[in-house]
């Protein structure tokens, strides 16, 4: 996956860069916003991950012009303004996520993953199927090794999004965000507490684990 | 004004000079020459500004005061004015003696026989008159000037002295002493109430720097406990000798570590966000009772965990203008703080109710737990910032979550209240219904 970082701070850059690489993305990295905006515009990337605020041209413009010139890469927002309305405004220029610094690595790569993955076609996909599970979209029907196994209306959404994006990371903050439309920060395991509910209704009793957990980061179907 | 008043008065001398011309006109006709001349001589010798003669044909002075009048007077009828020479002293009306040049109004009339009447007044009265009108006038400026000097000195040595004492208020709170106020005085002018609204918003800043004073001294506790531990971790793992699995097991640490001081941090930064006014645009109409239904949801997994039970009691819908997230995140803080301490009470049943309903014109949002709650005079520090009960201090936690809860009901114009749930604690949002 090709990626373009524009972040001032080049020990931070450096550093995500080097992280990329070794989740083998190929990343560049400008350091003021009128580079990355040149760069941006020049070259083809699969996700643009932008600081809010730069030195010569802020993250926001970037984003809008970008999104004027009908460029339709996908943005992360890097910012260490967190609040509601920072992340409203964020959007609203056009950004398709958001997170504040500091954050952990395992959540970037998760989001941006997640992000070069909404490009592609497969947004309007009715039917997932991950080894024996399987899930429909219009039928609100889910089997695993063709039983048919009951979920309650948020299990489903739950599951939904991460077969949507089976191989990647989910994180506990995108599930939050995503399932439950929240961004706020729990202090207590609320997530793992669903997710090991989740985990007893389609994996328990059948061959072979189709929900992971990964440690540090978050959780996978594959 | 004063030469209009001398002509008025010049008016009216001449109407009464006709006057006594006309009675003398008709005492000569009445009684003869003799008569008038009786008359003009009593007349004429009679102290005051009166001109009286009476000469013959000729022109001769027979009886009268003056006897050098101008040619025109002694030949042609009406009205004059004239300077003469004064032969016999005509004191004023304000004491000047008037011996010497004369200034004259008169009356002419011939009479019967070719005899010369002439009735005046010495002008020098009428001067006199203009004089004391312009002195008065001149007293009543020079009156007027001081006395404005005089009350606008000392209306303006007061509002001055109202001012230097708003100034040496602010000299005073600027050089470090914010309990000084604005003294207010009893008439309760403009002054008085520009020094309440003065004092009102230095009870605010006070307020606010107490807050920030005792926020200050609370971040410098809690979060330097953290670094110190994380310091001591990431230096223990760099000593000799330690394995390496116990080096990764160390980083972890760090790591969890930081994570908790960036989650202090960040719910720090809320509270005051929260507290300077998030922007209305956040504002949106939104059902209460569904956020508290996908919080409940959210967390009934967790408290049963916990072997506590969640109860959702809400009304059909419950319409409210906030803001959507920051409503949640109060929720949130107000389960957690439930499951947290809910646990501990010795009810064998242990239970948490959520609830939202509407009561007069708030929508009140409701959580108590019927743990340990909080002793009385607990429960209000319970709400400050960083402020764990002894009793919890080793519990996880920044110690913000009811701080912010209060922050976010205050920035909706409502109140959050603890309350004895007996046993355990009701924590209580009140929230004006109505769009603010």
């Amino acid at each position: 996956m090709k990626i373009l970082l524009i972040e001032d701070d080049r020990e931070a850059a450096s550093y995500l860069i080097q992280a990329l690489d070794e989740a083998g993305h190929v990343s560049h990295h400008a350091a003021d916003g009128e580079t990355g905006y040149a760069m941006a515009s020049s070259m083809d990337y699969d996700v643009l991950i932008i600081d809010r605020m730069l030195p010569r041209r802020d993250g926001i413009s970037i984003i809008e012009s970008l999104r004027a010139e009908d460029d339709n890469t996908p943005v992360l927002i890097l910012s260490a303004l967190g609040e509601v309305d920072d992340r409203v405004t964020g959007l609203r220029a056009g950004g398709d996520d958001y997170l504040t610094k500091p954050y952990a690595f395992t959540e970037l790569l998760a989001r941006v993953e997640v992000l070069a993955r909404r490009s592609s076609p497969n947004e309007g996909e009715t039917h997932f199927e991950v080894g024996g599970l399987s899930l429909d979209r219009l039928s609100r029907k889910v089997e695993r090794d063709g039983e048919n196994i009951l979920l309650q209306p948020r299990e489903f959404r739950l599951l939904e999004y991460l077969m949507k994006h089976s191989g990647q990371v989910v994180t506990r903050t995108m599930l939050l965000e995503n399932v439950w439309d929240y961004h706020f920060d729990p202090q207590t395991n609320v997530i793992d507490v669903h997710m090991s509910r989740l985990r007893s209704k389609i994996d328990k009793g059948y061959k072979g684990q189709i929900l992971h957990t990964i440690r540090g980061a978050g959780y996978m179907i594959k | 004004m004063a030469y209009q008043s001398s002509i008025q008065i010049q008016r009216s001398q001449t109407v009464e000079i006709e006057r006594e011309i006309r009675e003398l006109v008709r005492l000569e006709k009445v009684r003869g020459i003799r008569s008038v001349a009786n008359v003009v001589q009593k007349l004429a010798r009679r102290a005051g500004p009166g001109i009286y003669y009476l000469g013959d044909e000729k022109g001769r002075k027979l009886v009268g005061n003056v006897s050098n009048f101008p040619m025109e007077v002694l030949t042609q009828n009406g009205i004059h004015t004239f300077n003469y020479s004064i032969e016999q002293a005509l004191p004023d009306n304000i004491g000047n003696n008037t011996k010497g040049v004369g200034y004259a109004l008169v009356s002419s009339r011939k009479l019967k026989g070719g005899f010369r009447l002439i009735v005046g007044r010495d002008i020098v009265e009428r001067r006199g008159y203009t004089s004391i009108i312009f002195r008065g006038f001149l007293f009543g400026v020079i009156g007027i000037v001081i006395l404005s000097l005089i009350t606008g000195g000392i209306t303006a040595k007061r509002v001055l002295k109202r001012i230097d004492s708003i100034s040496d208020t602010t000299d005073k709170i600027m050089s470090g002493n914010m309990s000084q106020r604005v003294p207010i005085t009893k008439r309760n002018d403009e002054f008085d109430r520009l020094a309440t609204s003065l004092n009102d918003m230095l009870d605010r800043i006070e307020n606010l720097m107490s807050g920030l004073k005792e926020v200050t001294d609370n971040v410098a506790h809690d979060l330097k406990t953290p670094l110190t531990r994380m310091r001591s971790k990431a230096e223990a793992a760099l000593r000799k000798g330690v394995s390496a699995k116990d080096q990764r097991a160390a980083l972890q640490a760090t790591i969890d570590e930081s994570d908790q001081l960036i989650r202090t941090f960040n719910a720090l930064l809320m509270i005051s966000r929260v507290e300077a006014g998030t922007p209305s645009g956040s504002f949106a109409s939104f059902d209460v009772s569904e956020v508290a239904k996908d919080m409940a949801e959210l967390y009934e997994p967790v408290a049963e965990d916990a072997g506590i039970e969640l109860i959702l009691k809400t009304e059909k819908e419950v319409s409210i203008y906030a803001n959507r997230e920051l409503i949640g995140q109060a929720l949130v803080n107000l389960i957690e703080n439930a499951i947290k301490y809910a646990g501990g009470g010795k009810a064998k049943n242990k239970k948490i109710v959520l609830s939202v309903g509407e009561e007069n014109k708030n929508v009140r949002i409701e959580v108590s737990d019927n743990g340990v709650g909080i002793p009385k005079e607990d429960r209000e520090r319970a709400v400050e910032r960083f402020v764990r009960l002894e009793k919890s201090r080793t519990e996880a936690g920044s110690g913000l979550g009811l701080s912010l809860v209060r922050a976010v009901a205050k920035l909706h114009k409502g109140e959050f209240y603890l309350q004895d749930n007996k046993p355990g604690l009701r924590a209580i949002i009140e929230i004006p219904k109505d769009k603010q």
